[in-house]
């Protein structure tokens, strides 16, 4: 796969605060790449410098191989932060005013009006528009130019949780059509949902990087419940645990590397026990990102 | 070029401030331009003696030749109008930080501030084809004989006209540019003469050839004031290639000043 974006030892220092560390980062075509962290963890500034609108202190950055330039820029739909346009112009007047900068057909406007549910408002100024309408019209406007590259920088910020969710609607139709989308948040869930691969910046520095699928390896969780008395003692002597907890009435048990579920399932039916309740727990993101923060420090 | 000019008149073409306040000034430069033989009048009426001791009909005020230098100069004065709409439009782009979307959307910086220049430089041939009109208009007028050999001498008032214009607006979009923040940038617009005058009052004593150097005084020496000549007294009325070439070279510092600072700052 080709390398759509490759960081070299991207740094930017503002003062004395290093907001970005040696960055080294590869994000290849096709992948939904969340970048994780908490605020101030250099996320945005980190996008800005790919952006162009903050420029590095040092380090480099290659866009398909090749020095940024305006020209590039062009071709990668962006939305860092909250959504910019002017306020007295109309949706369709902004939009056109970027199909301008961008250089792309002004006939590409009602597709993407359409795709964000825009188009009944199109006419309305900006400034009248609620913050979902205006994430929308940030999302319209960024797939303008039929961009390969898509960066969405907290997409959702602030929305109520029927805006989130068409936002995701849209993030989700976007990935669908092969586009490579970097995703900023920190909305975990988020990430989960539609994510392929995530890397985890703390304090300007890369703690993490890899697929999302990899997240639900290592230690599993098993879910048990069973009309058993001494349930916890069975469980105890089960030779892949690891160690027990009692939540809302079931028991959390933590198994051994090479133990799975289905070896303790097999494990309490020879003891006589049949399990009413038997869930296998991948790890979540959000566990897993605490772990890879407090590791880190 | 003509790309990034429609660009930045899309920005203000649909802002109704923009209307305003270059409706308001070219009206302004219009009827200014065109009333002075009222003002003369009003001059006249109120001022104790002044009717009495010159006849008004006898001032020559748009008569050609005359004319040229009388309305270059007189509209000098109201560039400031459209120098606050230039604030406006560039710190603008700061307060609503599109000036950072139209960078994300592949603008480059430079042709973001050429967009802007080329705006001014649209603003400054308006301003001075409606004071050529209003010139050639009032001059047809009033002037008693059309003497084509004599007629258009300083008609070169007009170019330095609008490098006057230019100068001044590339000025202002250089402190927008800097201050970011219009409130304070229109201030120090407006309080920029203020400064350099107690500057150069200061310096008059010690080195007085270094005044003419001086950004807004250079671009004041472009078109000299004339009226001093219905006073009996000796007037420059020639552009002088000095007075040019000197603003010529500011024009050039406040544009690149500006691009050094979009270049070099994160937006």
């Amino acid at each position: 796969m080709a390398p759509v974006l490759s960081i070299q030892n991207l740094t930017k220092h503002f003062g004395r605060i290093k907001a970005v560390n040696n960055l080294v980062l590869e994000v290849t075509s096709g992948q939904v790449f969340g970048m994780l962290g908490p605020n101030g963890s250099g996320k945005t500034t980190t996008l800005g410098m790919l952006m162009g609108v903050t420029n590095p202190t040092s380090g480099s950055f290659y866009w398909f191989g090749e020095e940024p330039t305006p020209q590039i820029r062009k071709k990668i739909g962006a939305v860092l932060e909250h959504p910019i346009f002017y306020p007295y112009l109309s949706g369709q007047k902004n939009l056109e005013l970027n199909a301008m900068i961008k250089e792309c057909p002004v006939a590409n406007i009602p597709r993407v009006l359409d795709l964000v549910e825009l188009t009944d408002r199109k006419n309305d100024k900006y400034k009248t528009y609620s913050l979902g309408m205006k994430q929308r019209l940030a999302i319209a406007s960024a797939l303008l130019n039929d961009p390969t590259v898509l960066i969405l920088d907290e997409p959702t910020n602030g929305l109520d949780p029927m805006g989130i969710a068409e936002i995701r609607e849209i993030i989700r139709k976007i990935a669908a059509q092969g586009k490579t989308i970097i995703l900023a948040s920190h909305l975990l869930d988020e990430v989960q949902k539609v994510c392929t691969h995530f890397a985890v910046l703390k304090k300007g520095n890369l703690v993490y990087t890899g697929p999302v699928g990899e997240v639900g390896s290592g230690a599993e969780i098993v879910e048990v419940n069973a009309d058993a008395e001494a349930l916890n003692e069975l469980l105890l002597q089960f030779s892949g645990t690891t160690s027990i907890n009692r939540e809302n009435g079931s028991y959390h048990v933590s198994l051994r590397d090479g133990f799975h579920s289905k070896d303790l399932n097999k494990f309490l039916f020879e003891r006589g026990v049949v399990a009413t309740h038997l869930v296998t727990k991948k790890k979540s993101l959000e566990k897993q990102f605490l772990e890879i923060l407090s590791e880190s420090t | 070029m003509v790309q990034l000019l429609k660009i930045d008149l899309k920005k203000l073409l649909n802002y109704r401030t923009f209307w305003i306040i270059c409706g308001l000034y070219f009206f302004t430069l219009l009827m200014a331009t065109a009333s002075g033989m009222e003002f003369l009048k009003w001059l006249a009426r109120t001022v104790e003696g002044f009717g009495q001791s010159i006849n008004i009909n006898r001032i020559p005020l748009y008569h050609f030749p005359d004319v040229w230098q009388n309305l270059a100069w007189s509209s000098g004065l109201l560039k400031i109008m459209i120098a606050i709409m230039v604030v406006i439009s560039i710190t603008n782009e700061y307060s609503y930080r599109t000036i950072r979307q139209n960078i994300i959307d592949g603008f480059s910086r430079k042709k973001f501030l050429i967009s802007k220049i080329l705006t001014n430089v649209v603003l400054a041939a308006l301003s001075m084809v409606i004071v050529f009109l209003v010139a050639l208009i009032t001059g047809l007028i009033y002037s008693p004989v059309y003497d084509f050999a004599y007629m258009f001498k300083g008609i070169e008032f007009f170019p330095a006209y609008f490098l006057e214009v230019f100068a001044f607006l590339s000025f202002a979009l250089m402190l927008g540019i800097f201050v970011q923040r219009s409130g304070l940038s229109i201030i120090l617009l407006l309080n920029s003469y203020l400064i350099e005058l107690i500057i150069k009052e200061n310096l008059d004593n010690y080195f007085p050839g270094a005044i003419k150097f001086f950004p807004l005084e250079s671009i004041m020496n472009l078109v000299p004031l004339p009226f001093a000549r219905y006073a009996f007294q000796e007037i420059q009325d020639y552009v002088s290639l000095s007075a040019v070439a000197i603003a010529l070279v500011w024009t050039f510092l406040f544009n690149y000043f500006s691009y050094l600072k979009l270049k070099r700052s994160d937006i």
